[in-house]
């Protein structure tokens, strides 16, 4: 089941194209990673597909719903949220948990499951034992651990993840990459990951999309040759 | 004091503008929109001319001009997102502007009237006021307990907010509707000079002191009572005008709490720094 199909899509900024022929799909229980060199336009692409940009060309279509027929929920951690306002008046109990509201529970009381996968989420990220601090004390890496301990508490269907790792030393993003991992193969979401670690990623992702320069073209605009899958060495049932 | 008439009207005001306060201040300044409460108070000068002029109450015109300027602040709020004091900039010199050439095509009258808007009498408070306050109070407070989790993801962050399914820009819109009608209704009181001071200062100050979001609100109102109430005595002592002394009140408690947290940020550093020296 699609949860994301882009076709044909197309993006400039003012007259400058920045993307061109960009078609994928992400489906249930696929992860998928997005690389290419800074600059590539990969936040762009991003945004596009959430659509908080409006593509110029082509088309960008989020399901509406889940495999189960419920409404689909997507959870996105984008690239500046670790640079969130320090002085934002919030525990990161309180952050974390504002993850649950779009669980339907907006105008709702958190109930006892909220809560329990809250608490998961933060001790999934080593986070539990300082739920009660102000994020704004918190150092780069841990606040990157929060924002994905709020999208892992939203438990959505669909991650979009803008380089997520970043500031995460190697053992915290291996044990981050093998949870999303999990999440996608038993869990069945979808997964769509704007990185750099290719290589730490390739025996977890299935798919590989690469955006590449177009060399032809007089503008720094970009494109992708294909939808890669990725190979598993034989070892790597992780 | 508290026998005469227009100070308990004057107090009963102060109450409900406390406990209003907080609430839209912090989200304000958590929007960066501190300036569009100055903006919008500037704005109301205009609102208030109008009514002068045409012979309408000034406060119902001020409530209409209010609103259709807090929409489109929002609108420039988007356009300039990169430099958004622009649209605070050129819409409080318009409003400015606006009021004093209106004022100019009145009479006499209306120029005394309007120096009543800009700083603001505690002797004008009439039941009227008070009424419209606390429905306005009511109304807050009726709107921060349904869409606080929804408000506090929006100013957490907007693309968040947009991604997890919010209406952004309506509430955003929204909101500066009710700053707006809250700004025209506290004008004639505090005075349109100082009435964006009146409404973010007590957040300002709380933020300094609660780590949490519910905190900041809590404390909020509670330096907001402490502001207006002696800010109110001294202005019924000393003669003063009564927005003056309240924002006064609230600045000197704003450098109160800056200093006494450095100094203890600089405590607590210290002392860890010694239990990490002896360990």
């Amino acid at each position: 089941m699609h949860y994301i199909q882009v076709k044909n899509l197309a993006f400039q900024y003012e007259k400058e194209p920045v993307l061109e022929n960009i078609s994928f799909e992400v489906n249930a229980g696929e992860f998928i990673m997005l690389t290419g060199e800074n600059g590539a336009a990969k936040t762009t692409l991003l945004r596009n597909v959430l659509g908080l940009l409006k593509p110029s060309k082509g088309s960008v279509q989020l399901s509406n719903k889940n495999i189960s027929g419920n409404p689909l929920i997507v959870g996105y951690v984008s690239q500046q949220v670790a640079a969130f306002n320090a002085g934002f008046p919030s525990t990161v109990l309180e952050l974390v948990q504002s993850g649950r509201f779009q669980r339907g529970k907006w105008f709702k009381r958190l109930d006892e499951y909220d809560k329990e996968h809250v608490r998961r989420a933060l001790e999934s990220v080593g986070m539990w034992d300082m739920r009660h601090k102000k994020i704004g004390e918190l150092s780069g890496g841990q606040k990157q651990r929060i924002s994905l301990a709020r999208v892992f508490a939203t438990d959505p269907d669909l991650f979009i993840l803008d380089e997520p790792t970043t500031g995460m030393d190697v053992h915290s993003r291996e044990e981050f990459y093998k949870l999303l991992k999990h999440s996608s193969q038993h869990h069945a979401k979808g997964i769509l990951m704007v990185t750099h670690d290719h290589d730490e990623i390739r025996h977890y992702a299935d798919k590989h999309i690469e955006l590449i320069r177009k060399e032809d073209s007089p503008w720094r605009c970009f494109s992708m040759d294909s939808c890669k899958e990725l190979s598993k060495p034989l070892s790597s049932s992780r | 004091m508290f026998f005469y008439g227009f100070m308990q009207r004057a107090f009963q005001a102060s109450f409900l503008i406390s406990l209003i306060a907080p609430m839209l201040g912090l989200f304000l300044i958590l929007r960066r929109q501190s300036l569009m409460a100055d903006t919008l108070s500037h704005i109301s000068l205009a609102g208030v001319a109008l009514g002068l002029l045409i012979g309408v109450n000034p406060t119902w015109t001020n409530i209409v001009v209010v609103i259709i300027i807090a929409v489109l602040l929002e609108y420039l709020r988007v356009v300039y997102r990169t430099y958004s004091e622009i649209s605070v900039a050129i819409l409080m010199s318009a409003g400015m502007a606006v009021a004093l050439v209106l004022m100019s095509l009145s009479d006499n009258g209306a120029t005394l009237s309007i120096n009543q808007f800009l700083f603001g009498s505690i002797v004008t408070i009439s039941e009227q006021q008070i009424g419209m306050l606390s429905v306005l109070t009511l109304l807050i407070g009726f709107l921060y307990i349904v869409f606080q989790k929804p408000m506090y993801v929006l100013t957490f962050d907007e693309e968040t907010a947009y991604t997890a399914g919010l209406p952004i820009k309506l509430m955003s819109v929204l909101f500066n509707v009710l700053t707006g009608v809250t700004i025209a209704v506290i004008m004639p009181i505090v005075g349109a000079l100082l009435v964006s001071a009146v409404i973010v200062l007590p957040a300002a100050i709380s933020l300094k002191l609660s780590k949490s979001f519910i905190g900041v609100i809590l404390i909020g109102i509670l330096i907001a009572l402490i502001g207006s109430f002696s800010g109110l005595i001294a202005s019924y002592e000393l003669g003063t005008p009564p927005g003056a002394s309240i924002t006064l009140v609230l600045v000197i408690l704003f450098g109160f709490a800056t200093i006494s947290m450095h100094v203890l940020s600089l405590l607590s550093s210290k002392r860890s720094f010694k239990i990490k020296k002896n360990s």
